[in-house]
This record gives structure tokens, sequence and C-alpha cells, in this order.
């Protein structure tokens, strides 16, 4: 592609355009709306008149002499019969024609209060806001004089009926006057005289015969004695009378209006004159810009705006003819109006109050404003976002033997995808074979690029041949291959983390892989979901993405500071039943739970049992830790956690400890060591618990939430006492005799009451239920260590449902003053206001049900209503947000320099690089300077790694990772 | 009325003077209009505020005990 050197831009002005502008840079003057001939060769000055650009590929332009592709086309102009107004304009010009006089077209405003107007612009303009209050109050300020003060004309209103006519509203006198007049002479009610014309004359000053004269409709009163008589006799002698501004009046009107004048309304004179608002001559696209498509059957259809331009232009003939012709006034404004509509479509087909222009078919037309607005429009759809080369998308998949840092990626997308390959003699060999392996056979090449330039096909055909031919400073595009890097992403895209790098991993199947840890930065599942996947194109890009996107450097989120990335669901169980009860475990089974991490030896033994060395879980576990890890924290299970250089001396490894959202010993790894340390640690804990839920098996039915008879007896026994108590508490309120809570009527009151006696009511029953679970129960634990659910989810699925609710009540909606039509008028009982006394595993009874599946309802339209309402608050907040940037200094500023924080976050710091624990100071620098201290009496490889002399190594491959170990030994 | 610049959640607002204003737009190196903006309307402004004035702001921090900010006086 021949591209021009890039150029900087120093300032974009805007304005309006110059009709002689138009005119200038006019390919042709289009007059006429046919576009091809019998031949289907464009009409020379039609509207596909090749001066206007080419599509056909071949033809050359008559304009520039280029072909189709070089040239962008040129705009031709149509000129106007008579002026109509720019639709996109309206409001300004309303605005000018009530701020400006009649007469003399002059600002309707002193010269003081001009001075003043200006003064609030220039401040305006100096602290970069917006110049539309100011101008706005100004017009206001002007649109209050009755009179220029200037010419002394007076002034009078004017109305706007949208999208495009224009009215000013006059008060003249009524063509009722007489009768209006004589009505009111006649005696009214109250004082009962009756007004004779001679008193009439006397009291206004108007000669008697002159008010015989009005009074019979002979004579029309001028202003003054109109206003004499209405005073007099206290009567209305005016209508309103619209008198319609045609855009030519309105052009006439803003041609005088002074420069000066516009200054004060924030408009350059110099690059916009208001009168060039009322169009005379219309700009006719290039044709490039609304391209014919030939149809199969081999007719020609036209784009929209070719359609529009049509209408245009045939009117406009009309119009000449019939003024030409001396056509009566009604018809010439009719076609005028028609006209007017034309343009005003061409440029907004969605206006309110105008119906759209349609196609035969009755589709709307698209035309120029609907090419710009909205999600798919140009500047939302081709400009700020476009579909784009090099990506694929396919459902995800499972896969725990991968690394978080992987994605298993389908060899059938691998070979479709490519990396280019610049061949040297060092990648000569590989680059060959690549090619000999043809397009099909996966590490293959499907394209090459000679040194001059040709790109050829790989095809099964030529590969062998081509492969021979390959040498230095070819391009080779080959298939994507293991340990290559990739953007992964899983839309709604709503975080950072959203969009990582992996390394592939090529596998068979139609499925992207992922390593389940990585399931809560993408909030991702199985149940069908897709992801995409981009591959990069060139070193920097690869670069950038393996050192900051890959998925260990996004292991701390920057919105809560702490680690997104870690054990989820069977890896918490896992880890919980390794530790929990700290089993033991012979040399096979210890051996066997870490086959997976690179732990190949075991530590020394815990002791022995029946002369057989065993270990324990938490020694095992301790195996996966850093020998120098220091913490101490209490677990999701409740006990203390102790882990003193490296070993796990006491309490429970549980969601708290490793788990994604801020597991402690992930967090610490991840923010004391490397993040590639707490890859690793992630990597083997995921694996360790995977082969420890194998080694006890893990699993729940319908029996483990089964209770024994006489704790169902229990149960019953309490909800009936809860229906007891609230029969007690209706019988009272029905009885008038319930003390109202402060603040509360009566009705509340009650409602309140019963809410809480049915809320112990649930709460009992599951306590009752949880007595007869041990520790051993599945659900139990898979609650206690945080893996998935709570108490709460076993006690409803045991001992009760409890009360459903609608917009945080009691059910009280559908019928008349009851729930159901099983239930009577007023009952407030349990039962018939929504409250489940089964359990999930007893069933619920048919109005059970139903209420269950209000309440549930409510839940689902809530979280559909949510999400629809939060992506456009943050669409709205990343297009606030998105120019803002740290700067060097460590200030935040707009891209007009403009400060937003004077330190990032007021502090300075990395969310991520600080403490997450709140009761924690951020940044502890005593613990910081004791560790500095401490590595002083270490050895010098430890010391540097505190000073932070050695640089991490991020860009390694995980290939790598025994390289990477034997160097920092730990 | 109450006066809210004696509440202890309402930070410190301080008028600078010409000499301090200096020193702030030197080191940002910026112009007056380029600082965040404060409404003179604003009921934590001191009193003797005026339109045009800078205002440093101190607030405490949990991480770095106070953090300044400085504004500018509008309309
Ligand atoms: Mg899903
Ligand atoms: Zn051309
Ligand atoms: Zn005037």
């Amino acid at each position: 592609m021949s591209q021009h050197a890039p150029k900087e831009i120093s300032e974009i002005t805007f304005g309006l355009m110059d009709p002689e502008e138009y005119r200038e840079m006019s390919a042709t003057k289009v007059i006429t709306a046919d576009t091809y001939d019998d031949d289907g060769f464009p009409i020379d000055m039609g509207l596909m008149d090749p001066r206007l650009g080419v599509i056909d590929p071949g033809l050359e332009c008559k304009t520039c002499g280029q072909h189709s592709g070089s040239c962008n086309g040129h705009f031709g102009h149509i000129e106007l019969a008579a002026p109509v107004i720019h639709v996109g304009f309206s409001k300004l010009i309303r605005r000018l024609l009530r701020g400006t006089c009649r007469e003399c077209s002059r600002l309707l405003l002193q010269d003081d209060e001009k001075q003043e107007f200006h003064e609030r612009l220039k401040r305006a303009r100096d602290l970069d806001e917006g110049l539309n209050d100011v101008t706005k109050a100004a017009v206001r300020q002007a649109r209050k004089k009755d009179r220029c003060p200037h010419c002394g004309e007076p002034q009078f209103d004017v109305q706007h009926e949208k999208p495009t006519t224009y009215y000013e509203v006059q008060q003249v006198l009524s063509s009722e006057y007489p009768d209006r007049i004589a009505s009111a002479m006649e005696p009214d009610e109250e004082d009962g005289q009756r007004i004779s014309p001679t008193e009439l004359a006397e009291e206004t000053g108007i000669d008697a015969g002159r008010v015989q004269e009005i009074l019979s409709g002979d004579f029309r009163p001028r202003q003054d004695d109109r206003e004499a008589i209405e005073s007099a006799l206290d009567v209305d002698l005016t209508e309103e009378d619209m008198n319609k501004l045609m855009p030519s009046d309105i052009r006439d009107w803003f041609e005088a209006i002074p420069d000066q004048d516009l200054d004060v309304l924030g408009i350059n004179p110099d690059r916009s004159r208001p009168e060039w608002m009322i169009l005379t001559v219309l700009p006719v696209p290039p044709v490039t810009a609304r391209p014919s498509i030939t149809l199969d059957n081999g007719q020609r259809s036209e784009d929209d705006l070719t359609h529009k331009l049509v209408d245009i232009i045939r009117i406009n003939q009309r119009f000449m003819e019939n003024r030409e012709a001396g056509a009566p006034q009604l018809i010439i404004e009719d076609l005028w109006e028609l006209l007017q509509y034309h343009v005003t479509t061409f440029m907004d087909n969605e206006i309110s109050g105008t119906p759209p222009a349609r196609h035969r078919s009755g589709r709307p037309l698209k035309t120029l404003s609907q090419r710009l607005k909205g999600k798919e429009g140009r500047f939302r759809g081709s400009l700020s976002g476009k579909r784009v080369n090099f990506s694929a998308r396919t459902v995800i998949s499972p896969d725990p033997t991968l690394s978080l840092n992987e994605v298993g990626v389908p060899d059938r997308i691998a070979s479709e995808m490519t990396q280019t390959m610049n061949v040297n003699e060092r990648n000569l060999e590989d680059a060959r074979r690549y090619v000999s392996n043809g397009p099909e056979e996966h590490p293959g090449a499907n394209y090459v690029r000679r040194s001059d330039g040709r790109r050829l096909k790989v095809t099964e055909k030529n590969c062998e041949e081509l492969a021979e031919k390959v040498e230095s400073g070819w391009e080779v595009s080959r298939h994507l291959t293991d340990g290559d890097i990739v953007i992964f992403n899983r839309q709604p895209s709503l975080h950072r983390m959203s969009i990582m790098a992996h390394e592939v991993v090529v596998m068979p199947y139609k499925t992207f892989r992922l390593n389940t840890t990585v399931c809560p930065p993408y909030n991702a599942d199985f149940d069908g979901d897709e992801m995409n996947m981009h591959a990069l194109q060139n070193e920097e890009a690869r670069a950038e993405a393996r050192v900051l996107m890959r998925v260990q450097e996004q292991m701390l989120s920057p919105k809560e500071g702490r680690n997104i990335i870690g054990a989820i669901q069977d890896h918490i169980t896992g880890t919980y039943l390794l530790t929990n009860k700290n089993p033991r475990f012979n040399e096979t089974q210890a051996l066997d739970l870490l086959r997976t991490t690179r732990i190949d030896e075991l530590p020394e033994s815990d002791g022995t049992e029946d002369g057989k060395a065993y270990w324990t879980g938490r020694t095992i576990f301790s195996e996966l830790l850093p020998d120098d890890l220091n913490l101490e924290f209490t677990s999701n299970a409740g006990d203390n956690v102790v882990i003193e250089d490296g070993q796990l001396l006491e309490g429970t490894v549980d969601a708290d400890a490793v788990g994604a959202f801020g597991g402690e010993i992930v967090d610490s790894i991840a923010k004391l060591y490397s993040k590639t340390r707490g890859r690793i640690f992630i990597n083997e804990v995921s694996s360790l618990a995977v082969r420890t839920i194998m080694h006890f098996g893990f699993s729940i039915s319908i029996d483990d939430e089964s209770i024994p008879p006489e704790a169902q007896a229990q149960v019953d026994e309490a909800i009936e006492e809860a229906n007891e108590r609230v029969e007690e508490l209706i019988d009272i309120y029905q009885q008038g005799e319930l003390e109202p809570l402060p603040g509360r009527s009566v009705d509340e009151t009650v409602e309140m009451k019963i809410m809480q006696a049915l809320g112990q009511a649930r709460d009992s029953a599951g306590e009752i239920a949880e007595e007869h679970f041990g520790d051993e129960n599945p659900a139990v634990i898979m609650a206690d260590s945080g893996a998935r659910g709570s108490m709460l989810n076993l006690t409803q699925m045991t001992g009760c449902v409890g009360q459903q609710s609608v917009r945080g009540e009691r059910i009280n909606r559908g019928y008349e003053d009851r729930t159901l039509s099983h239930f009577a008028e007023g009952d407030l009982s349990a039962d018939a206001r929504g409250f489940v006394e089964h359990s999930y595993r007893e069933g619920l009874d048919p109005k059970e049900f139903f209420f269950h599946a209000m309440g549930g309802r409510e839940g689902l339209v809530d979280t559909a209503v949510r999400t629809s309402k939060s992506g456009y608050l943050q669409r709205r907040l990343i297009n606030a947000l998105t120019e803002l940037e740290a700067q060097y200094d460590g200030t935040v500023r707009d891209t007009s320099d403009t400060i937003v924080q004077f330190e990032f976050g007021e502090d300075g710091t990395s969310p991520t690089k600080v403490s997450s624990d709140v009761t924690e100071p951020a940044v502890d620098v005593d613990q910081i300077a004791d560790k500095v201290l401490d590595s002083e009496f270490d050895d010098t490889t430890e010391k540097q790694r505190f000073l932070g002399e050695t640089r991490e190594p991020t860009n390694l491959s995980e290939h790598a990772d025994d390289w990477w170990l034997a160097q920092t030994d730990d | 009325m109450v006066d809210v610049t004696n509440h202890e959640l309402v930070p410190d607002h301080t008028v600078l003077d010409d000499e301090e204003l200096e020193e702030v737009l030197q080191e940002y190196n910026i112009d007056k209009p380029d600082l965040p903006k404060i409404q003179r309307t604003d009921s934590a402004l001191p009193k003797e505020a005026e339109v045009g004035d800078v205002i440093k702001i101190t607030r405490d921090s949990r991480t770095t005990e106070t953090a300044v900010v400085y504004r500018l006086v509008v309309k």
C-alpha cells in the first residue's frame, strides 16, 4: 500500500460551508434524475456521471484520471430551485430568528449587554467550558425585547413547528371586532349599565361617526384606537396571526446580520455565515459513497442515497417548470414543501413528526444521518470498532491438565491462523519444513512472500517444490504452534482481565480448552460459552502481550487489589479434604498426590503407623509452598491457619487460603515472591487438589439431605408453632388491639411481626436440620470450605424453604385482597402469603410452587434489567474515562492536560502492589525495611532479590520453568 | 444555618496566596484553567474565597495520611 508520510494534525476547525465553495469543489452540476442510458452507460450530468468517480474496475475517472480504488470520488452539486432549510441547524435557525430584529437583522441587545455576553464568552472559552449556556442566555435576553433597540421596529414571537417550519406570531385585529365591541357594550350583570356609542366615543376620544363606522364593520380601527377601545371596554379585539416565514425570507433576514453581532452568539463569521444554513446548493456525494450493485439477474440496484437524490432532482425540476409556467402560488408552495421534505430526509430519515421516506418494499431508507448514528453507524461500528482478521471464535471447555497460562487451540483453527516468519540462515530449515508440510498438515504454512514481494499461496500441489525455493529474506506464514502467544477474550469485556494473553497448545477436536482456574477473571463457564482468540501479527505486539497481558500478570485484580485467579469449586473441596482433618497417606498415596507437581521426592515422613511411614495432608500441601513463607490467618472454616518457614503447621486450606477471590496464600505469594511463583503455586494446588478429591471420592445425592423422622417431626413442630403464633398475631390485629411499632402503621407492624415469626421458624428448622449433619456431609464440606453453596442452601434443601417475597414484601398480589382463589379474602396467614413450609427435598405443594415461581421470576427480571442498565452505564463511564492518562509526573490528566488527580489515586500507589487487607497499612515500610536488613546477613543472590536488582524474567515461556526455578532456588 | 466547614468530614479548604499559587503552577507546569474547578457557591469554601482564587484542599488519606488537591474557584 502506498502511503504518504503521516502528518501531525495541529488543529481542526468546524464551520459552515459557503454555497460558493460547494460550486467550486463540484466536479459537475447534476441536472437529470436518470442514471444510466439504455446501453447501460452513465448519463452525463446525471447522478452516475463518470466525473463523480468510478466504481467499476477498469474504468478511468473523468476528473482525476485514476482507476477505481485510487480515486476517492468527487462531489457534484444540484442547484436548488428555491432555498431550503438544513434540518441539522433547525434549532440554531430558531435561535437566530428569535434573537435578531425582523427589520434590520441586528441582535436585539444594547451595546452594554453585548459587551457583557462577549466577556462571558471569553471566560467560558478560557475555562474550556461549553459556550452553549452563554449563547442561550444571550438569546433569551434578546428575545425579551418588544422593540428593536436599534431601529425601533416591534418584534414578534417566532414559533417553530418541527422540523423545518417557522412562523411569526402577530397579534392582529380580529375579523369579529364589531361583534366583540357590541357585546361588550351590552349591560353586564354587575352594573347593569348599557354603554352607548356616544359614551364610548367620549371615553376613547374617537370621533362619534368613526365609532359608528367601526361598529358597523365599515372601518378597521388602527392600533392606537384599538387599544383605546380595548381598555375602555375591557375587551380583547385581537387574534393570533401565524405568518409563515419562507426559507427565502429567512435567508434574506440572516444575510443582513452584522458580523460583530454573530460574535456575541458564539459564531465565527469568517467561517460561518448564518445564511449558509439555508441551502441554495446541494452537494451530491461521489458515487464511491453510494455505489450501485448489480444483482444476480443483471439488474442494477441503486444505493438509498441515490434514490433520495433522484427524488430531489425530480421535484427540483418540477418546481422550476411550474414556476416558469407561472403556476399558482398554492402549487408552488406545495412543491417547495415537497422539496424541503426530500432534502430533509436525504440528511436525516428518523425525524420525529416526519414520516420517513421509504423504499418501494416499504423499508425506510438509510440516509446520511443513519449511516453515522448508533451502534452499527460509522463511528461506533466502523471507526471505534471493526471486524478483524486473524481471529477465531468457538465454544470453550475445561482442561485441568493445561497451565493457567495456556489455551488449547483446535488444530483446524491453528492451521487457519498464521504467524509471519522472517526467514534467515538460522530458521531456514524450520521454514522449509513448514512449507513442505503444506497448508493442511499441522505445523505447515499457508502463504510465502518472496524477497521481491510476490505473495504465493502454498498448496498441497506446490508445497514440496516451494519448500526447496525458500531462502533468507522470504516471509513464511506458518501455522500457530505450541508456545505462540495469542490474545483470548470473553464478552462482555467488563474489566482488564476479560482480555488476556495465553500460550497456544494445539489440540484435536473443535473447542478452545482452558484451565478452570481462569474461569473467574473471564466469568466463564462451560454451559455453551464461546470465546474469541486473536493471533498477534508483529514482534512488538507479541512481546507486549507476553510481558503485560499474560494470565499470570493479571493474577491480581486492580479493582480489589487481591488475586482473582486461584482455586475454585472442587479444588477447594480437595484442599479442604487434604488439610482439615490432616489425614495420613502412605508413600505410594503421597507420591500419587504429588505426581503432577514438580515435587518428585517426599520430605521426611511424619511418623510410622503399623511399621509403615506416613505423611500427613498438611505436610504434603507444604511441599508446594515457598520455603520461607510465613503467614497466619483465619480460614473460611473458622480455624487458625499457621504457616511457618513454608510449613503448614495447623489449620484448614480452603477458599480463604487458596480461593480465587482473595485467597490469602495466593495473594501473598504473588505479591511477596513473583507472579511466576504465584502461577506455579496455583497450577500445583489445583492439580494436587484434583488428585486429592479423586483419592477420597466426592459426591452428593438426595440421601445426603435427608434427616431422621424424629428430626423431621421437630421441624414440623417448629413450623406449626410459628403458624400458631401468626394466627395469634392476626387475631390481635383484627381485634384492633395490636400496638403499632414506632413510626409504623398497624398494617406494617403486623406484617413485620409475621415476617419475623416466620423467619425464626425457618432458622430453627434449619438449626434442627444442621444438628443432624456431620462434618463428613458433602454439602457441609462445600459450605464450610467455601467451595460452593452455603448452610442456608442446605437448610432450604432439608428443613424449610421459607418465605417467598416480591418487592421485599410477603406475596400480596394476584386477585383482589387475596393471592390465589384458594384463599379467603384478606387472609393474612402464612400459607396464603407465600410461606413455603416444605423443604426442597420433600417437594413443594402446588400453591407453594406457584409462590416460589413468583419470587424466582422477580429475581430473573431484576438481573435482566440490571445487566442492560449496567451495560449502558459502563459504556458511558468508559467513554468518559478513556482519555485519562497517568503522567510521568504522577498526575492523572485528560487529553487537554487538565489535571484530574494530582497524584494517581491520591497516594500514587497501585492497588495490586499494596496490601489488600484494609486493617493493615497499605505499604508496610517497617516490614520492608526488616526484610532488607535481614537480607544483609543472607547470601548475595537473596539480597539482590530483596533490593530488586535482578529483573524478573517475565517473557519466559513456560517451557523454561526448570531453568527459572534453578535460578531462584526456593 | 449550619457551617459545614466545621464538620469533621469536610476537609480543610484554604485560599492560596500569589506566591504559593505560582509554585503550584510551576510544579505541575500548567495554567490556572487546567486545575480542577470548584464552584463559588460550594459551602465548603472559606468566606474570603473569590472567583479566580485557587483553593488548597487537604484531605485525610489511609495510605499517605494527607492528600493535597488544588481547585480553581469558578462562577
Ligand atoms: Mg455460561
Ligand atoms: Zn477521480
Ligand atoms: Zn431593528
